[in-house]
């Protein structure tokens, strides 16, 4: 006989208490597990969806802004592409992707387009001090936006020949919007005279819809030499986790670089954390109600079980167990019920998730393992919690409860 | 000498005044003695057998045994004295339903680190000195009063006590069942030299004793 045994025992005597103790948080658990196995595939959903749309965060010189990014003007400000460095060293959580970018207005055989320098893929991979900050682009996580290149499909039917170019875009090489090829008649491997230097085009970009359509690109050294701007760029275009930027990230860039101006592409930004808040408000409230009606309910379960037991818990004193030997009998049983509750809320909560999300969200759900752990914090907590009191009273059980006189 | 108490009293504050349970007790028992405490109810038996096992705080006085000052120590203490040294037999079993005979009379030892083995041969030896080796794994509600009072008996001498404090232990039993329970602890008492102070109202069974001690009204006559 030993204290585990004694408790076992008692549980299988009592197995409709017990299951009617645990109902209330077993519920409370399967209810926020099945709303956050829905919330993580929506909020991946709508990370992917907006990192499709690019950049949120935009780092101009100070004296720029926005319209004069687009405009690409001969005098638009520039700033140091040492910029770059300060932030991959700066080690801010959130900087997800950084594209510097050098951009001009020029003219090719009396047609404006905007020359754009940017730094290949290739290029990025060989700064060990990027990749070690995972600036090329990591797995997607919830909430967050991953890159474009890395992870997502940009819906091009030669996607992948698409992607190989531009992450080896060579010095002599360039890639061409659809809107200027198709006013200066250019295709694939023709060859370009860009302010006096030959350039062969590795690639015509399908249709946009967006600027780039009328933009050329080269490699950023080309450009900050052809241009006459070394060392310098006109913007970076920083791919940030929406979280961080709703948790402070900008004002950290700031600090970082005070001289310059950081803008967000606020509505998309303004979308995702809105839908985040939105779904981690709802997880709270679960939170806070389970809180009270799954600790009120196992509190009510262990003093019912307690009274219940007042005269076995009195002989177990008189014998010589000690208060803490009960208090550690009462929290024990708290502990297993809260595991109990925990693994058995999480297998409904992510049955219900998977059954209703394709429903609710429009979204195949899958199990999300690490909302084990969540699920039993949360019960183990909850049950402790709400058992401390009724086991402090069982403590104080009088030992002479069988006396017969008493 | 196992057992001394010395001017040893219980107040109790009453609606209608203070209450002497207890008023100014002094005896003491030697080892292998088995004292028998009557009186009338009310008379302050039981709380001077509460007051003994240190279930109770005494107002004022000292009680030793085997040298422990049981009114001054602490619960922790206390426990720990009586889960060493002290046996119980109550009037109603007090046996854990959900427990077999073999486990209600190991549950002593669920506080004492001793492997699986040695507590269930020391619960087979005891269930076997009681008469009931061929019960030990029948639930309480499947024995009779007297097999279950046996059972609560072999519980009180799994810890190996030193002192056995009986609490009316024939009381829920017919006379033939009473005096079967008796004649067990008499040979307890005289085999094992185990201690045993028991309270009853009951004459035939005081007159089992070595030593007997009467009370009224919370006095030693």
């Amino acid at each position: 006989m030993n204290l585990r045994k004694l408790i076992w025992l008692e549980f299988k005597q009592h197995k409709s208490q017990l299951v009617s103790g645990l109902l209330a948080i077993t519920l409370g658990i399967a209810v926020i597990v099945g709303i956050r196995s829905i919330s993580v595939v929506s909020e991946k959903a709508v990370a992917v969806n907006l990192d499709n749309l690019g950049a949120n965060i935009l780092v101009l010189p100070q004296a720029s802004n926005v319209d004069n990014y687009y405009s690409a003007d001969i005098d638009a400000p520039t700033m140091p592409e040492e910029y770059v460095d300060k932030i991959v060293t700066s080690n801010l959580q959130g900087v997800d992707n950084l594209s510097p970018k050098l951009t001009r207005r020029i003219k090719i055989k009396n047609e404006n387009i905007v020359l754009t320098g940017i730094l290949p893929k290739n290029e990025i991979a060989s700064k060990p001090m990027w990749q070690q900050s995972g600036l090329l682009g990591n797995d997607i996580q919830t909430s967050c936006a991953s890159t474009n290149s890395a992870n997502q499909s940009l819906g091009l039917k030669d996607e992948k020949l698409q992607r190989k170019v531009i992450d080896s875009l060579r010095e002599d090489e360039c890639l061409v919007g659809s809107a200027i090829a198709s006013r200066l008649k250019l295709s694939d491997n023709n060859n370009i005279e860009i302010l006096g230097e030959k350039f062969k085009i590795s690639k015509v970009i399908n249709e946009t819809g967006t600027i780039d359509d009328d933009r050329i690109f080269i490699h950023l050294r080309k450009a900050q030499q052809l241009l006459k701007i070394p060392g310098q760029v006109s913007a970076i275009e920083i791919m940030g986790c929406c979280n961080a930027i709703s948790d402070g990230l900008l004002s950290k860039l700031r600090n970082v670089l005070p001289d310059t101006r950081i803008t967000t592409i606020g509505q998309i930004v303004a979308t995702q954390i809105q839908t985040n808040k939105m779904m981690n408000k709802v997880s709270l409230i679960f939170l806070i109600i389970i809180v009270f009606v799954g600790g009120i309910s196992i509190g009510n379960f262990m003093w019912a079980n307690i009274n219940e037991r007042r005269k076995e818990i009195g002989m177990l004193r008189m014998i010589g167990f000690n208060k803490a030997t009960i208090y550690k009998m009462m929290l024990t049983k708290a502990f297993v019920l809260g595991v109990l509750g925990g693994l058995i809320g999480y297998v409904l909560g992510t049955m219900a998730g998977m059954w209703l999300g394709p429903e609710l969200a429009g979204l195949p759900v899958k199990p999300v393992p690490s909302l084990i752990f969540v699920s039993l914090i949360i019960s183990i907590g909850v049950s402790i919690i709400g058992s401390l009191i009724p086991s402090y009273l069982a403590g104080r059980i009088d030992p002479f409860k069988n006396m017969q006189e008493v | 000498m196992i057992l001394k108490t010395t001017n040893l009293c219980k107040n109790y504050q009453h609606k209608d005044g203070l209450i002497n349970a207890l008023n100014n007790i002094n005896f003491e028992v030697n080892e292998g003695d088995f004292i028998t405490i009557t009186g009338a109810s009310g008379s302050g038996k039981t709380t001077l057998l509460l007051s003994l096992a240190g279930l109770i705080k005494t107002s004022s006085g000292q009680i030793l045994i085997n040298d422990f000052d049981i009114a001054s120590a602490s619960d922790g203490k206390l426990s720990a004295f009586r889960k060493n040294h002290i046996g119980f037999v109550m009037q109603s079993f007090a046996l854990i339903p959900y427990l077999t005979a073999i486990e209600n009379v190991m549950l002593p030892l669920a506080i004492h680190k001793l492997k699986n083995n040695i507590q269930t041969e020391r619960a087979l030896a005891l269930l076997e000195l009681v008469g009931l080796g061929d019960r030990k794994n029948h639930f309480p509600k499947e024995l009779s009063a007297g097999q279950q009072q046996r059972v609560a008996i072999a519980r009180a001498l799994i810890n190996q006590p030193t002192l056995i404090l009986a609490d009316e232990p024939t009381g829920n039993l017919d006379p033939t069942l009473a005096e079967d329970i008796l004649n067990l602890l008499k040979s307890i008492n005289t085999e094992k030299g185990i201690t045993i102070l028991m309270v009853t109202h009951s004459p035939l069974a005081a007159e089992y004793g070595n030593q007997k001690i009467h009370l009224k009204d919370g006095q030693i006559v």
